[in-house]
C-alpha cells in the first residue's frame, strides 16, 4: 500500500487524512465524529488521489457498500484495494461539531443501523461499540411529506431546491457519481439545463435521484456538501424505500448483489407501465 | 465621528417606511428551515441583525446564481435580441455582515475593468448597504487579516453598531448620508463616542486571528506556482465547489443559450467555479488543470496573487464560510498558516 485513506483530528473536528510513511499512521482517529465517507476518494476521477498509488482505505460498515456499488459497477477492482473495516456505534451528522452522539445530533442514517459489523474488509478493527441512538427523524419527515397534499408538497420543494446554485457539489461528494461524463454537463443535446431556475433546478434533482435509485448507499455526503441545506437524503431515502418495496433491493455490501437498475428479472412488478 | 444614532423602534419605522415608499429591503432572516438568508423582509422583526453569516453572500443580490443577459427570437429570417434592464429599482440591504460588504466591493474592480458589467453596476448603484457590526465570528473567520474588522466599513454606506436600545449609525459614504437625509425624522442626534468605542471594542473582543497579515503570502505565491506544497495540500479536496458557491468574492460565470421553443430562447450567465474540472476542458479534450490540486492553486492564487497583483487587493474579505462549507474538510487558514510559515523560512526567496 502507498496510502492510507482514514481519518485525523483536523483543525475543526475530524477530517479525511492521507497517510504515506507510516509513522504517521499514528495520527489515525475513529470515534463518533468520522461522519465522512472516505470512498469517493476512490473514484477514477480523483486523479490527484490517484497518484499516490495503491490504496487502503478505511470504512464503516455503511461506507463498505460504496466500496461494493464501485466493484459492481466496474469502477474498481476489489483486489486493488485493501480495505480497513471500523465496528461502528453511529456518527454525528457534522463531524466539526463538538457535541457527543445523541438524538439530535446522530446522522440520519443511523438509527436502525444493519451495517455496523463491516463484512466487506480485508481487516477488522475495534470493538462494537453500543448501537446508536434510536428514532429516525428522516423517515418521520418523509411520512409527513406524503401526508401532505400534492400543492403543499410542491411547495415545500420549491423553496428547497429553489436554493440551489447547481454547483454539483452533491455530485462531487458522492462515491456513486462516478460518471466521467455528467448527463448534466452534456450540452449537445443539453439534456439538463445547466441554470438554477426552477426548471433547471428540478430537472437536475430529479435526474439525479432517479439515477441513485437502488444505488445510494445511504451516506448522507451530498446532503453534507450542500451549502444551502437541500435535503436530499429525504429524496434519496424515499427512493430507497420504493427500491426495497417494489424490488426487494436494499443497499448491500456485497459486490455480487445487482442493483435494480443493473439487472432484469421476469418477475419485477410492472404495474407503473402504462 | 460622522455619526447619528437609531432606536430599534425608529429602525422599524424606517423598515416600514421603506417598503411603503415600495423600495426592496433585503435582510438576514432564517428561511424556512431555520437558516440565516439574504431574504426580502418587510418588516424589521424578521430581520437578524449582527447575528450570524447567511448562507450565500451578499455578492448574490448583484450577481445572481442565474440571469438572463438577453432573449432572442426569430423575426423573419433574422433574429431579433430583446435586451434586459440595466436599471433597477432601489433596494436598500440592511445588516450586511461587514466582511460581504467588502467583498462587494472588491469585485468592483473586475467588474469594471475592461468591460463595465452593466447588470453589476446597476443593481451597485439602486443598492445602499447598511452593514451591522458582526458578533458572530468563530475560528474560521480571519477578517483581520484581510484588512477588516467586525465594525469595519470596506463596501457599506451605512454602518450600524450596537447601542443600548439601538445603535450608531456611521455614515460612510454620500449614498449612505442620502438615505439618512431622506429619513432624517428617523434618525437621533450623534452618540457618545465613548458608548460607541466600548461596543466595538467588545465585537472585536480579545481575539487573536488565526492567519498573520497576507503580504507574506502574496509574496510566497507569485514564485511558487510549481511547488510540491501543491500536491499535498489539496488531497481531500473533492472539487465540489461549494468554497466558491459561498464565497464573497468568487464571480465566475458560465454563459449559456437555453432555447425556450423553436424560435425563441434566452442566453443566461450561471455561476461556475474553477473548481470543476470541466470549468477549464477544451474542446480537443485537453485540460490544462487536469488535477484538482491545479485547480485548488488556482482558487488561491486568483485570491491572493493575480487579483492582488492586477488590482492592488486581495479576493478574499477571511469570512470563513469556505471552511465551514467544505465537506472535505479543507481549511483555508490552515493552508494560509502554511504557506506563511513557507515564505517565513524561504525568506520569501524561490
Amino acid at each position: 500500500m502507498q496510502v492510507v485513506i482514514g481519518w485525523e483530528e483536523g483543525p475543526r473536528g475530524v477530517r479525511p487524512a492521507f497517510v504515506t510513511d507510516p509513522a504517521s499512521a499514528r495520527g489515525l482517529v475513529f470515534d463518533e465524529r468520522c461522519t465522512q465517507n472516505l470512498v469517493p476518494y476512490l473514484s477514477p476521477r480523483r486523479t490527484h488521489v490517484a497518484r499516490l498509488g495503491r490504496p487502503a482505505v478505511v470504512v464503516k460498515g455503511c461506507d463498505a457498500r460504496a466500496v461494493a456499488g464501485l466493484v459492481r459497477e466496474t469502477q474498481l477492482k476489489r483486489e486493488d484495494v485493501v480495505v480497513i473495516g471500523v465496528r461502528c456505534g453511529g456518527v454525528v451528522a457534522d463531524p466539526t461539531s463538538l457535541e457527543a452522539l445523541s438524538p439530535a445530533t446522530v446522522s440520519d442514517r443511523c438509527p436502525g443501523c444493519t451495517a455496523r459489523e463491516p463484512h466487506l474488509a480485508d481487516h477488522v478493527v475495534g470493538e462494537m461499540p453500543p448501537p446508536p441512538p434510536a428514532g429516525s427523524r428522516r423517515d418521520a419527515r418523509i411520512a409527513e411529506l406524503e401526508k401532505m397534499e400534492p400543492a403543499a408538497r410542491w411547495a415545500f420543494w420549491q423553496e428547497e431546491l429553489g436554493r440551489c446554485v447547481r454547483c454539483h457539489a452533491c455530485r462531487e461528494a458522492c462515491p456513486m457519481c462516478f460518471c466521467e461524463r455528467c448527463v448534466a454537463d452534456k450540452t449537445q443535446p443539453q439534456w439538463v439545463e445547466s441554470s438554477p431556475h426552477p426548471r433547471g433546478n428540478f430537472a437536475w434533482h430529479v435526474t439525479r435521484a432517479l439515477h441513485q435509485a437502488g444505488r445510494c448507499i445511504d451516506c448522507g455526503e451530498c446532503e453534507r456538501a450542500c451549502p444551502v441545506d437541500i435535503p436530499l437524503g429525504l429524496l434519496n431515502r424515499k427512493l430507497a424505500q420504493v427500491a426495497s418495496e417494489q424490488f426487494g433491493h436494499v443497499p448491500t455490501d456485497d459486490p455480487a448483489v445487482p442493483s435494480p437498475v443493473g439487472a432484469f428479472k421476469k418477475d419485477d412488478p410492472q404495474e407503473f407501465i402504462l | 465621528m460622522n455619526g447619528r444614532t437609531i432606536t430599534h423602534a425608529q429602525l422599524a419605522a424606517l423598515v416600514a417606511d421603506l417598503v411603503a415608499a415600495g423600495t426592496a429591503v433585503t435582510a438576514p432572516a432564517r428561511a424556512a428551515d431555520g437558516r440565516l438568508d439574504y431574504r426580502p423582509v418587510t418588516r424589521l422583526e424578521d430581520a437578524v441583525l449582527g447575528d450570524g453569516l447567511p448562507r450565500l453572500s451578499l455578492k448574490a443580490l448583484f450577481l445572481p446564481p442565474t440571469e438572463p443577459l438577453f432573449a432572442f427570437r426569430l423575426s423573419g429570417s433574422d433574429v431579433a435580441i430583446d435586451s434586459v434592464p440595466t436599471s433597477f429599482p432601489p433596494h436598500v440591504v440592511l445588516g450586511a455582515v461587514p466582511c460581504d460588504a467588502a467583498g462587494v466591493q472588491a469585485l468592483d474592480k473586475v467588474m469594471g475593468w475592461d468591460y463595465r458589467d452593466e447588470l453589476w453596476f446597476g443593481r451597485r448603484e439602486a443598492t445602499t448597504i447598511v452593514s451591522v457590526g458582526c458578533s458572530s465570528r468563530d475560528e474560521t473567520c480571519f477578517c483581520g487579516a484581510t484588512g477588516g474588522g467586525p465594525t469595519a466599513t470596506r463596501g457599506a454606506d451605512l454602518l450600524l453598531v450596537p447601542l443600548e436600545g439601538g445603535f450608531a449609525v456611521e455614515i460612510v459614504t454620500s449614498k449612505g448620508e442620502a438615505l439618512v437625509t431622506a429619513h432624517e425624522e428617523r434618525f437621533g442626534p450623534a452618540p457618545n463616542e465613548a458608548d460607541v468605542a466600548r461596543s466595538r471594542a467588545a465585537l472585536a473582543g480579545s481575539r487573536v486571528e488565526p492567519v498573520a497579515p497576507l503580504a507574506p503570502v502574496t509574496t510566497w505565491l507569485a514564485e511558487h506556482f510549481e511547488d510540491p506544497l501543491w500536491a499535498d495540500v489539496a488531497l481531500r479536496c473533492h472539487g465540489c465547489g461549494a468554497c466558491a458557491s459561498v464565497c464573497p468574492t468568487c464571480h465566475c460565470f458560465d454563459i449559456v443559450d437555453e432555447p425556450e421553443g423553436v424560435t425563441h430562447g434566452t442566453r443566461r450567465r450561471n455561476w461556475d467555479t474553477c473548481q470543476a474540472g470541466r470549468f477549464t476542458l477544451h474542446a480537443s479534450g485537453h485540460n490544462p488543470r487536469a488535477d484538482q490540486h491545479a485547480r485548488f492553486r488556482q482558487r488561491l492564487m486568483h485570491k491572493f496573487s493575480i487579483y492582488p497583483a492586477r488590482f492592488g487587493e486581495l479576493l478574499c474579505t477571511g469570512c470563513g464560510r469556505c471552511s465551514r462549507a467544505c465537506p472535505g474538510g479543507m481549511d483555508l487558514p490552515e493552508v494560509l498558516r502554511t504557506i506563511a510559515e513557507r515564505a517565513a523560512t524561504a525568506g520569501g526567496a524561490a
